[in-house]
């Protein structure tokens, strides 16, 4: 039982943090919330409006984006979770003393910045590349085709790159698994297959959540990956928003944008949670 | 990746144009901080403020050269011996000014969103000198944030500025920016794989996902509507949106693979792409790279633009900054930035002084344009800001954002 504090060493243990959320979240959303009701241009000047309209016709204008940064987060999400999955279980359950070797190994590319390892994906995917040459002869890809600017290209690079989110917290659920559990449900009978699904899996819940979240949430705002990997056929939310703020200087129209993909990632999260139960969410154990 | 392959990545990645915007979070994050930095000012950022209609300010006031200028320029665009600038070094050496060099600006607008809310208010954050490209130093000079230059003070560059640069109409006087460097955008290809004659050969359905564009509007959108038969220096906004259109069914269709800064280069040595909307300096150094990149300055003619210094409100070494402004109009001065940075400069005199260093360059024609290639060039027209909005919003719908 933890002893209950009344004085104020909560409030100080809290208060670096709270302070931290108040300066750089809760003041700027201040901002970007008044700006995103702004009328007005760069020339002429801006005026506070309560301008709503600057939402309806951003949405009208860039549902596509919205559309294709939910859908290319969520297939990214599903694949960093169904290699980072197994991964996970490999070196948690079976890793032995490599263990910490392989988890380095997963840790690994963070120690070069996203940029050049997106820029080095340019490299492996481009059109006279190994990695394309054998995709062709393996007849995935068309002979005229290519894997650099397409869909593929864009996915691949944010599944790669937010791999790691998956597999860390995933790991970390696998790893203070109780062994003695998965012993009793042997000692019960149980098959490979039950011991999985009805042990190994709902324990791990609170893995998968935080994977998710942690995947989805900064995938759906990229614009690195279709930028450089992709076409503007694939130009996600992310590179509208940067467009808005910094080529057309639109600020309006891009506070608008950021608001309401942040208000549909809120809302992606609450249906998942609903998925996967609060419980699990809260970080409680599975039943 | 071979060791040659990361050094290109590099150089590729690094040179002048380069759209630091690729480089993706980190500006965003940085613009964004000073943009919100901004907006806990006193006069609630954004709000009110807007055009300064008062251009009847008085010209800089001779003054004392001072001990130091602050100069903001694009990275890789002034002349580099080892680890020394010997233009800097020369100015230096005769004024006895300490000149801090700083390679700040990577884009015009993400330039003009990092500083807009301190020009606003009269000050200049510490800069002297900035250099931006014509419409963007027309913007800054429709508001306000430019100083108006002495003339008296600037016989370089009365005397030495290319003719066809005297007047454009964003500056007719050329009372507020004198330029740095020009440069052509036009098609640079892969002679090897493609051999175009003519702008609308980016748009042939036999290189399908194999054109890039630049997604700088105005050498895009100027370029097409050369091979429309269109006159980017007359233009209505409706030739433009009809040039943008076709932009965007180009795009559509996948014919255009991208829209880049300088990234083009990679694509184009690899030959991903054969055939790019791209700027004469970078092919100068993509030749060293690949003989076979090319440039065709199309027949119906290719974009002309220019990169401007300026003196920003508030600068605190102003006189000096004017000062520098003349010294870089000396032929000699001018010869060594030209020699390295490979843009068309603005400078008389330069060719006969590099025939005697350098004969291969002096008679580039990228660097020295012919008069006859001169009379094909096209500035494009100044928009209003209505015009602007408009514009540039249809283009970048075009392109995919």
């Amino acid at each position: 039982m933890l002893q209950r504090h009344k004085g104020f060493l909560p409030w100080l243990l809290l208060g670096p943090g709270l302070i931290w959320l108040a300066l750089f979240f809760l003041i700027p959303l201040y901002y970007m919330g008044r700006v995103s009701l702004l009328e007005g241009s760069d020339l002429e000047g801006y005026e506070f409006t309560w301008n709503f309209q600057t939402y309806v016709d951003a949405l009208e204008a860039y549902k596509t984006q919205f559309g294709r940064s939910l859908l290319y987060a969520g297939a990214a999400t599903v694949i960093a979770f169904l290699i980072g999955y197994p991964l996970a279980y490999v070196i948690a359950l079976r890793g032995g003393r490599w263990r910490n070797a392989l988890l380095l190994l997963v840790i690994l590319p963070f120690f070069t910045t996203y940029l050049v390892r997106t820029l080095a994906w340019q490299t492996i995917l481009d059109d006279e590349s190994v990695v394309v040459d054998v995709l062709k002869t393996l007849g995935l890809v068309a002979d005229d085709g290519r894997v650099l600017a397409t869909t593929g290209a864009v996915i691949a690079g944010i599944t790669y790159n937010f791999l790691p989110f998956m597999i860390l917290p995933l790991y970390a659920a696998l790893e203070r698994l109780d062994k003695r559990m998965l012993e009793a449900a042997y000692d019960l009978y149980a098959t490979r297959r039950q011991v999985f699904l009805r042990v190994t899996l709902p324990m791990s819940m609170p893995g998968v959540v935080a994977g998710v979240l942690l995947t989805f949430i900064p995938a759906a705002g990229d614009f690195v990956n279709a930028e450089l990997l992709g076409s503007p056929q694939q130009a996600m939310i992310g590179n509208v928003i940067q467009s808005r703020y910094l080529e057309v200087t639109d600020y309006p129209t891009a506070a608008a944008l950021s608001f309401m993909l942040m208000g549909l990632i809120l809302v992606m999260i609450t249906i998942w949670a609903r998925i996967a139960g609060t419980e699990s969410l809260m970080g409680a154990e599975a039943k | 990746m071979t060791e040659r392959d990361i050094e290109r990545l590099i150089e590729t990645e690094i040179s002048r144009r380069r759209l630091l915007r690729q480089a993706g979070a980190g500006v965003t994050a940085l613009s964004f901080a000073s943009f919100l930095a901004a907006c806990g000012d006193d006069d609630g950022g954004l709000e009110g403020g807007g055009g300064d209609e008062s251009l009847e300010m008085e010209a800089i006031p001779k003054g004392e050269v001072s001990d130091e200028l602050n100069f903001s320029n694009w990275p890789l665009y002034i002349d580099v011996k080892g680890k020394r600038r010997p233009t800097l070094e020369a100015f230096e050496a005769e004024y006895g000014t300490k000149v801090d060099y700083t390679e700040e600006i990577n884009d015009n607008t993400e330039f003009f969103g990092k500083v807009r809310q301190i020009y606003a208010q009269g000050d200049s954050g510490g800069r002297d000198l900035h250099v931006v490209t014509d419409w963007m130093a027309s913007k800054m000079k429709q508001l306000g944030y430019v100083q108006k230059l002495d003339k008296s003070e600037l016989p370089n560059v009365e005397k030495n500025l290319l003719d066809s640069l005297r007047s454009p109409s964003f500056d007719p006087n050329r009372e507020f920016s004198v330029p740095w460097q020009s440069g052509m955008a036009a098609i640079i290809y892969r002679s090897d794989l493609v051999q175009p004659s003519s702008v609308n050969d980016l748009f042939d359905p036999k290189h399908e996902g194999k054109v890039t564009m630049l997604t700088e509007m105005r050498d895009t959108v100027g370029l097409v509507m050369l091979g429309m038969g269109m006159d980017p220096e007359e233009a209505s906004t409706d030739e433009m949106l009809e040039a943008i259109e076709k932009i965007q069914q180009a795009q559509e269709s996948g014919q255009i693979r991208r829209f880049t800064g300088n990234d083009y280069a990679r694509d184009l040595l690899k030959g991903d792409v054969v055939m790019s909307v791209g700027w004469s300096g970078d092919a100068i150094q993509l030749q060293a790279d690949n003989p076979d990149v090319k440039v065709l300055l199309p027949e119906e003619g290719f974009m002309l633009w220019s990169d401007n210094m300026q003196i920003p409100v508030g600068a605190p070494n102003a006189y000096t900054a004017q000062k520098f402004m003349d010294f870089v109009y000396q032929p000699e001065i001018a010869a060594d930035i030209a020699a390295w940075v490979n843009y068309v400069t603005p400078v008389q005199g330069v060719q006969e002084i590099l025939a005697k260093q350098d004969p291969e360059l002096a008679e580039n024609p990228l660097i020295f344009p012919s008069d006859a290639d001169l009379e094909r060039s096209y500035i494009f027209r100044e928009l209003t800001p209505e015009e602007d909005t408009e514009v540039s919003e249809a283009f970048q719908r075009a392109i995919g954002a």
